[in-house]
């Protein structure tokens, strides 16, 4: 048993799920402040496509997720800013082009198969060393990007409006929020899949919400439960041996929402201003 | 004084129904301005005119020497939209909230320093809610929202205030607490302009009353706001 759980796929497992755990709350709650809890799920599926046009050009799959992801988040983010189509029609529209386009271009190429499988829901187990070195990398510009605009995008989801009339650039943040998220959700396809990175984006930041006082906290209570739900859903599939690793990270942060919830934000009353600021 | 806000000719609409027709008004530097009217008369309009979330259809609107869609003068305004409210999914606290309204003063991927939070202290204790600091702001009153998205305008020492409907929804024992804050504000050098239907919470304070109504503007004396005040 001991041998599985430290073994070196095993390790490389454990980085590669927890980076992606701590990076995807972070940019992850001003989605779900900005109501835009949803654009993950698009952005997947974006990506789903991207991989099966990247096996039609002869791209790396993830390059090929990485590019059309990135084109698809910038033309949603533009649709929605003009106002010509609604946030979740937009994305509802992306969703259906991307998962149809992946599934038709896949089948064409005869790559409807195990492959495909581990792209929606994951393949960490497999991830080689390379793999790990261009997550690590994703994700650390991902932080990076968050900590050095952390203030501007903090004001622009709080109201765009008063945002705007104080001079901050709201349609490059917003922009650059989507970029981010994109870059994360090509960072995640391998650890928990595209089907299943979006959760990682949501269910540790409602998480964090129901029980801190302050945006900065709720931030980093739900970075803390994404490395907690990665590495203990990783161990559950590592010690029953046949369930998807991607899904029990995502149940055990189902799991972390549920205490969460019976816990409130008035178990954490006594001390509301250690992590106000 | 010097001029800070001067709106010339200035004519908007909405899907062709005018909402201001060739308006003149200029604002000085320690002036504190009272828009007052019936709803949908422009009142609302003209702020966002002069915070440059609007472009006149024609005239000019100068603000601080410039352009109001320009970033530069931007920095320089504080503007609280009507009605504006904590969304409420993940917790801001209120220093939080505060403290964004620093964010365009300390420039872009600059940190706001230790400096900056006790500015924000300084502006809670002003507006009377340093004790809720810490507290999530979604959890408090209306009223204290109000109050906390007061102190975010104010907190950067703009020299343009813009409020609409600043004191709606604040227990009357607090609203001389803002008035009060702002008239400071003003008598600092700043211009402070409201948009009101309580003008009786302002009328000891205020240097002038502009009413809107058709289009148009017109100056009220103080003797004849005061009347109208003790009417609403």
């Amino acid at each position: 048993m001991r041998s599985i759980l430290f073994s070196d796929f095993a390790v490389r497992a454990y980085i590669a799920a927890s980076a992606v755990g701590l990076t995807a709350p972070a940019i992850g709650t001003f989605l779900v402040q900005r109501r835009l809890s949803l654009i993950g799920d698009g952005v997947g599926h974006l990506a789903f496509a991207g991989v099966a046009l990247g096996l039609l050009f002869h791209l790396t799959p993830l390059w090929g997720a990485l590019l059309v992801a990135l084109a698809g988040v910038v033309g949603l983010e533009r649709l929605r800013a003009s106002g010509r189509l609604s946030g979740d029609l937009s994305m509802a529209l992306v969703f259906y082009f991307g998962v149809s386009l992946g599934a038709v271009v896949l089948s064409g190429l005869n790559r409807f198969d195990a492959s495909a499988i581990g792209i929606l829901f994951g393949s960490v187990f497999t991830v080689s060393s390379s793999d790990l070195a261009v997550m690590l990398a994703l994700c650390a510009v991902v932080l990076v990007g968050v900590v050095v605009v952390y203030k501007e995008l903090l004001a622009v989801s709080l109201d765009e409006e008063t945002a705007q009339a104080a001079g901050l650039p709201v349609e490059a943040l917003n922009m650059l929020t989507v970029a981010l998220t994109a870059l994360l959700v090509v960072a995640g396809m391998r650890a928990v899949g595209l089907l299943l990175i979006a959760a990682l984006l949501v269910v540790p930041v409602a998480s964090g919400s129901r029980i801190a006082h302050s945006f900065r906290a709720s931030m980093l209570t739900a970075m803390a439960l994404g490395v907690a739900s990665a590495v203990i859903g990783l161990m559950a599939a590592l010690v029953q041996g046949r369930i998807a690793p991607g899904g029990s990270i995502v149940l055990t942060a189902l799991a972390f929402f549920g205490l969460s919830m019976a816990l409130g934000r008035r178990a954490f009353r006594r001390h509301p201003g250690r992590l106000a600021r | 004084m010097p001029v800070t806000v001067a709106f010339s000719e200035v004519t908007f609409g909405y899907g062709g129904d005018p909402v201001l027709s060739a308006v003149d008004l200029t604002l000085s530097a320690g002036e504190f301005v009272v828009l007052a009217g019936p709803n949908g008369s422009g009142k609302s309009t003209l702020l966002r005119l002069c915070a440059g979330l609007l472009v006149p259809e024609s005239g000019v609107v100068r603000v601080l020497d410039g352009s109001p869609r320009e970033g530069a003068i931007r920095r320089r305004l504080g503007y609280v939209p009507q009605g504006l409210r904590a969304p409420g999914i993940v917790p801001v606290s209120v220093r939080e909230v505060v403290g964004a309204g620093l964010v365009p003063a300390r420039g872009l991927f600059r940190p706001l320093r230790d400096t900056d939070w006790t500015r924000v202290n300084g502006v809670l204790e002003a507006v009377g809610m340093s004790e809720l600091a810490a507290e999530c702001l979604f959890e408090l009153s209306g009223g204290m929202q109000q109050r906390a998205m007061l102190a975010r305008a104010l907190v950067g020492e703009p020299e343009v205030i813009l409020l609409d409907e600043p004191t709606t929804g604040i227990d009357q024992r607090f609203r001389p607490v803002i008035v009060d804050e702002l008239r400071r504000r003003a008598d600092r050098g700043a211009t402070v302009v409201v948009v009101t239907h309580d003008p009786e919470d302002f009328h000891h304070v205020v240097d002038r009353i502009v009413v809107m109504g058709e289009g148009n503007l017109r100056e009220l004396a103080h003797d004849e706001f005061h009347t109208a005040a003790r009417m609403q």
